[in-house]
């Protein structure tokens, strides 16, 4: 036969041209190690599905550790600078891939889940407006706080969702890299949720504006946001480290300041306010923040403070991180105490012992979670104290 | 509207219309454009000698959990048919052997590129001013991820169900060995990450996917499914459904620049670098992986070039491009040239040099030689004797103390790397457009084989310093490199490269080439 084959003729449907696939196949497998990736170490027992996928699919040299091609680059930027180098950091690491996603995430796995949400998301929604749950809201909460402040916190996710953009271009691992534009891709997604409780109001309220002009205005000239803005214009911007980007933004600004405006002011008070719609978008948002966590505690305590060979410096370099970042992480909570003058205070909810409440539980949390695993040493009372006096 | 006002309106509009509301994607994305500000450090980390417009649009507008249902489906339907119907009927032991071998090859180097076009489409993310274009970028972001996983798992599945997994299952460590890999990375990784933001986003996006995925995503398909793969043609045409947002971010690029000044004065060049940059590669190892590592022919590699790069890219899509000042490629005329002889010079290098593979290769048999002559009048005299002759002396049999390397040394026509493209060339036995051209800069010899690529190190030759495979092994015996770079399979001594794909041929070890005492050389060094 003929071994041009047209007509879109298949080998292995097509009975002549099977033939000859099947004479030549070898009657046994020729190899008998049939694990992608055998040559690597796990996290767990076994190589899993992700690491299979992921892992080495990184083409770095071996001068930059864990890399396990050889030589210079083939290419460079104008003037010289390399592709990727040990210098984009002051981290240092014996092995920039060995990150994993605690959940073993690779992009099918991801968008599975963001998808569910998304499908789950409309038919709450749907019950959500034919129910007419939106009558029973505060007015004042609705239409000041959540048309307003709420909207301006969309800018706060939008901004830290554009700090991942240099990271996503300049990190040293394949791990790192999948997940840090993951939790990218969250931000700009709790942004987007934000601007859509405001859309879904605006067609249930007459004269609710959907338009993002007030909240805008609020976030780049209003004082609740200003030291929020200011940080974040600074984690996105004028940081290069792309490890300094990831954990100013994710292990002290959003941990505080994040949670504290989403868990402590959006979803504990807005029950008390009639809303029982922003905690639905409020608890996708702090899934995300739940999945970030351990993906950015893997990263910075797991690999980065563990380093057998670095960890002591890796650890003494986020201390002096901290240092920089949580001043500005307290001011521009403290800023944001203004809020509080702009809603109907309900006794032992939003007055001031209960923020002071909040913020210890925020406090303690990042103590916990954050600051004790590099030994961080914190002074919770004069921190609460520092941004309680923002209030008015 | 007063407050209270709006509450009642709100009440009064659920009594008269109850019926369910949501929310869609496009009302949520309709203000994307309006969700940056403006602040004094705002400026993009990649310089760019281009301006990006302010108020750029993307064609596809998608929110971040829009994106994940579209993707989703596609990846259950993908992922449904490999785990599914296509183990059941054991497709991956029906697949011609020399096509196993070109997608050990073809999936991992695709991963490559898949892979820095993560890196890359963060950098245009960055740069990118307008958060529609910002958006546009980030779904191409997400989109490398799948694509890097998808062809991880195209190695994966062959490894776990095929003929012989060897190379499927540890490609991320062997790859590196041989003279493909350098090549490759300069296309597919420094190529889309290192350089000014909008000339990367010419090389991916303008060129790179464009062009090239065409015969690399969707060609391909076709030649998998001739030879019995139907993996692969499943799991790329799942690729390509993304790429058309590639393209489509591409145009949205030089849409973006299109009334900068600088445009005018750097577009056309940096799109001739690029596509010269891409195709040095692609043409000739494309062209090769098709027609040397397949069985079964679909058509000619120079007719299929011509009609995805010549026709459809070099002309109508550049054409599409032509109201912003863009114009095709001056070089688009030699690597036209080079579509028709350069693949078939590629592989007589490629197969001399097969120990270093992670791949096995073939020598055409008698009917692919007559294909070859029928198709490519004159390919014998140049090709097929020398095939010929080496199959006489044994090169296929372990015990016959012969590598086909042995020929270009006894014959005298030395193997360079080209030092901007890093692909070999051997310019004294060669059809295609190579010649040699060698300039020496700050006591090192830099061997060329084109005037495009000479241009771009003349330019700037801090960009070119890498070092090549010949200047990495020099001295060393052949058997160590391949040791050292993990070349042999699971018993410690067969090699995962092979000269045949015979299934009675007997496989080479390590000892079989040891005996041989290769020892590399520089060929700059003798000039």
């Amino acid at each position: 036969m003929s071994i041009e084959v047209n007509g879109g003729r298949r080998g292995l449907t097509d009975p002549e041209i099977a033939a000859v696939i099947m004479a030549a196949v070898p009657d046994k497998p020729l190899e008998t190690q049939r694990k992608m990736n055998y040559f690597m170490k796990p996290r767990g027992k076994r190589i899993n599905e992700y690491e299979v996928l992921c892992c080495y699919s990184q083409p770095t040299p071996d001068w930059i550790p864990g890399g396990l091609d050889w030589g210079d680059w083939t290419q460079k930027f104008h003037g010289g600078r390399p592709s990727w180098s040990n210098e984009s950091t002051e981290m240092r690491s014996s092995d920039w891939l060995a990150h994993r996603d605690p959940a073993f995430r690779w992009h099918a796995l991801y968008v599975k889940d963001k998808a569910e949400e998304w499908r789950y998301t409309d038919r709450f929604l749907k019950a959500y407006s034919a129910d007419g749950h939106v009558r029973s809201i505060d007015p004042v909460w609705r239409d000041e706080v959540l048309g307003d402040y709420l909207g301006a916190f969309g800018f706060y996710e939008y901004g830290l969702f554009n700090a991942h953009s240099s990271v996503v271009r300049d990190c040293l691992g394949d791990t790192l890299r999948m997940s840090s534009a993951m939790i990218g891709l969250d931000k700009v997604d709790n942004a987007q949720m934000i601007q859509a409780e405001r859309t879904f109001l605006s067609k249930l309220v007459p004269g609710f504006p959907e338009s993002t002009d007030i909240p805008k205005q609020e976030w780049t000239k209003g004082s609740i946001f200003k030291g929020a803005r200011e940080l974040v214009q600074d984690i996105w911007q004028a940081t290069y480290d792309w490890n300094e980007i990831l954990f100013s933004g994710h292990m002290i600004c959003d941990p505080i300041f994040g949670q504290f405006v989403r868990r402590e002011f959006f979803m504990r008070l807005s029950s008390y306010y009639g809303d029982n719609l922003t905690p639905f978008f409020i608890n996708q948002m702090q899934l995300y923040f739940s999945q970030t966590k351990g993906i950015t505690t893997d990263m910075f305590h797991t690999c980065l403070g563990a380093d057998v060979e670095f960890g002591d410096y890796n650890n003494r370099l986020m201390r002096a991180w901290a240092n920089k970042w949580l001043p500005r992480t307290v001011n521009a909570l403290k800023d944001f105490m203004e809020i509080y003058a702009t809603i109907p205070e309900i006794k032992g909810v939003s007055d001031k012992p209960a923020i002071e409440v909040a913020l210890v539980r925020v406090f303690d949390d990042w103590k916990r979670d954050f600051a004790d695993p590099i030994n961080y040493k914190m002074d919770t009372a004069a921190l609460v104290k520092t941004v309680l006096s923002g209030l008015k | 509207m007063a407050i209270s006002t709006a509450t009642k309106a709100a009440t009064d509009a659920l009594a008269a219309n109850p019926a369910p509301v949501s929310v869609g994607a496009q009302e949520v994305h309709r203000w994307m454009q309006s969700f940056t500000w403006d602040f004094d450090k705002n400026r993009t980390k990649y310089s760019t000698k281009y301006k990006m417009a302010n108020d750029t649009k993307e064609q596809f507008k998608l929110i971040a959990k829009e994106y994940a249902r579209m993707e989703s489906v596609k990846d259950e339907r993908q992922f449904g048919s490999l785990q599914d119907v296509l183990t059941r009927v054991d497709a991956a032991n029906r697949v011609h052997p020399k096509w196993n071998e070109s997608m050990k090859v073809i999936s991992n180097f695709l991963e490559v590129g898949e892979y820095n076009a993560i890196a890359a489409t963060g950098m245009l993310w960055d740069s990118a001013t307008a958060p529609e274009q910002k958006n546009g970028y980030l779904g191409q972001v997400l989109d490398e991820i799948r694509h890097t996983n998808q062809c991880a798992y195209i190695n994966y599945y062959f490894a776990k169900q095929g003929q012989d997994a060897a190379g499927h299952n540890d490609a991320r460590r062997t790859r590196a060995i041989g003279p493909l890999w350098k090549g490759m990375k300069r296309v597919f990784s420094d190529g889309f990450i290192s350089g000014d933001a909008v000339e990367c986003s010419i090389n991916l996006q303008l060129v790179g996917e464009a062009c090239f995925t065409n015969p690399l995503i969707v060609a391909v398909t076709e030649w998998a499914s001739a030879n019995g793969d139907e993996m692969t043609p499943t799991v790329f045409l799942s690729i390509e459904t993304d790429e058309l947002r590639h393209m489509a971010n591409g145009y949205q690029t030089v849409v973006s620049i299109a009334n900068d000044e600088a445009a005018s004065k750097y577009l056309n060049t940096d799109l001739n670098n690029a596509f010269w940059t891409q195709q040095k590669y692609f043409t000739p190892v494309l062209g090769m992986m098709f027609e040397y590592g397949s069985h079964f022919k679909v058509e000619p590699w120079v007719k299929t070039w011509n009609r995805w790069v010549y026709e459809d890219w070099g002309g109508i899509w550049i054409g599409r491009l032509g109201k912003y000042g863009v114009e095709s490629p001056l070089s688009l005329r030699d690597a036209k040239k080079d579509a028709y002889w350069a693949h078939h010079d590629l592989f007589l290098i490629a197969y001399a040099l097969w120990p270093t593979g992670f791949f096995r290769l073939s020598l055409p048999t008698a009917e692919e030689a007559e294909w070859y002559e029928a198709n490519y009048p004159g390919w014998y005299d140049m090709y097929g004797k020398v095939y010929d002759e080496w199959r006489a002396r044994g090169c296929e049999d372990p015990s016959s103390g012969f590598l086909p390397i042995q020929w270009f040394i006894e014959n005298n026509h030395p193997i360079y790397i080209d030092r901007v493209s890093q692909v070999p060339f051997c310019p004294s036995y060669c059809k295609g457009e190579s010649t040699l051209r060698v300039l020496e800069y700050n006591g090192k010899k830099h061997s060329f084989s084109d005037q495009w690529g000479e241009r771009m190190w003349l330019s700037e030759p801090e960009r070119y310093e890498c070092q090549n495979i010949f200047e990495q092994y020099e001295g060393r015996e052949l058997s160590d490199v391949i040791a050292e770079g993990f070349g042999v399979r699971s018993d410690g001594k067969t090699l995962i490269s092979q000269p045949h794909t015979n299934k009675d041929g007997k496989l080479w070890t390590l000892d079989d080439i040891k005996r041989i005492n290769c020892v590399f050389s520089d060929p700059l060094k003798a000039l």
